[in-house]
């Protein structure tokens, strides 16, 4: 059950106990940290990459950042990057396949807690989800709607299937309207995706949650037209 | 020499859709148009700049038919109408051009889409000048035309990608029910729509 958040949060994989077992943790730092398990700690240098390269490409771009760079910025040796990646493509795409997916898990769990025929409300919360992650994780966001974009061939494709996923999970919650031009969930998420994507390129990630009120009423407007305009056929048949 | 410069941006559009833009060297572009290197450098700085003035050229060839509809209209929400219809032809006619202004050009990078947003505002400020208070004078959210915009250039994008670019005329009814539903209300953008 737990299997979920293993690309994601390595913070909710910390071992229970670790940190507060034994006595009050009052030791010098250099005292061998004990029994952290050898999958988590790799685990852990995996992530503390992939967190690097989405803070350098963040501040620098993609093309500027090195590994050496990567390598400093995330305290690993260079040979673990390469014990775990193939280069620097492979970990920007493991970045951004993590965020992704982490991203995409918070707004599918935000869906969910709103059960019923709601669905106004879930998409807004779903879409909450969403502006919060962008807002608390604003170097990733900015890896995965602007850098992505023109990175590497490879990242510009994950792209795409990234999007065609927020697609369907919008498509998931939207209800289904022979009113409503089929492309409709593709275009409503593009809009998102370029209101946010500015609110990034003005170095205002943090504040991506401001955008919530504008961009709910954007996704729900042509499904409320269309719900009034099938009501008022109702009532004039 | 006009001419010249010409003959460097259409080289450089061929050989962006032939072989992207890494691949492609100053050298390529000058011998493609039969323009020497010293004469490549006396037009542009570098290979860069070149291709950033053949992202706005390609862009003014679509933003051009575009707005001469839009113009010709006889209403706001028509000339939203033919201002897509305009827009959806020229990016189907000319599929080397229509991939460098929605893909090509923005996966290459390197300030285009610096270009590419400068593009889709003037768009969003088409849009916004004369639209009509919507009919129960609530104004629509500040970010609307903007994320209708964008919403239209992603779904483009997507089919471009997806090698539909001579079907993208197709997609005006849906996109122009998209644009103008925001403003008009779902029945009376349909309306105009089939009228």
């Amino acid at each position: 059950m737990q299997g979920r958040s293993a690309i994601g949060g390595y913070s909710s994989a910390m071992p229970g106990g670790a940190q507060g077992r034994g006595r009050p943790a009052r030791k010098p730092a250099r005292t061998p940290r004990p029994e952290l398990p050898k999958e988590f700690i790799a685990a852990h240098k995996r992530r503390r990459i992939m967190d690097a390269i989405a803070e350098l490409t963040a501040e620098n771009g993609y093309d500027a950042t090195k590994i050496g760079d990567i390598v400093r910025r995330a305290g690993v040796a260079r040979k673990t990057l390469y014990d775990n990646f193939e280069g620097k493509e492979e970990v920007f795409l493991s970045a951004f396949d993590a965020a992704v997916e982490e991203s995409a898990e918070q707004v599918e769990a935000a869906c969910a807690t709103i059960g019923g025929d709601e669905w106004e409300a879930r998409l807004q919360a779903g879409l909450a989800a969403f502006l919060r992650y962008v807002a608390e994780h604003p170097a990733v966001a900015r890896m995965c709607l602007i850098e992505a974009l023109s990175a590497t061939p490879a990242a510009t494709d994950r792209y795409g299937a990234a999007m065609q996923r927020y697609v369907e999970l919008a498509g998931a919650v939207t209800p289904d309207s022979e009113l409503l031009p089929e492309t409709i969930d593709e275009t409503l998420v593009g809009g998102v995706a370029w209101i946010v994507y500015q609110q990034i390129r003005r170095k205002e990630a943090e504040l991506a949650e401001d955008l919530l009120p504008e961009l709910s009423e954007f996704m729900l407007a042509p499904f409320q037209g269309a719900a009034d305009a099938a009501g008022r056929r109702r009532r004039n048949a | 020499m006009q001419n010249q410069r010409e003959r460097l941006l259409a080289a450089l559009s061929q050989l962006l859709d032939e072989r992207g833009y890494e691949a492609t060297t100053v050298s390529m572009i000058g011998k493609r148009a039969s323009v020497s290197k010293s004469d490549f450098y006396r037009q542009f700085k570098s290979k860069d700049a070149c291709f950033v003035a053949a992202y706005d050229d390609a862009v003014e060839q679509i933003r051009e038919p575009a707005l001469a509809a839009c113009g010709a209209a006889d209403s706001w929400p028509q000339g939203v109408v033919a201002a897509l219809r305009a827009l959806l032809e020229a990016f189907a006619s000319e599929p080397a051009r229509t991939s460098l202004i929605l893909v090509e050009g923005l996966r290459a990078g390197r300030g285009i889409y610096d270009r590419y947003q400068a593009a889709l505002e003037s768009f969003v400020a088409q849009l916004r000048d004369g639209a009509p208070p919507p009919p129960d004078g609530s104004h629509p959210p500040e970010a609307t035309d903007e994320a209708v915009v964008g919403g239209v250039a992603a779904l483009l994008s997507r089919r471009v990608i997806a090698g539909e670019t001579a079907r993208l005329p197709e997609l005006l009814p849906e996109i122009a029910e998209f644009a103008l539903t925001p403003y008009l209300g779902a029945t009376e953008a349909r309306r105009i729509i089939s009228g």
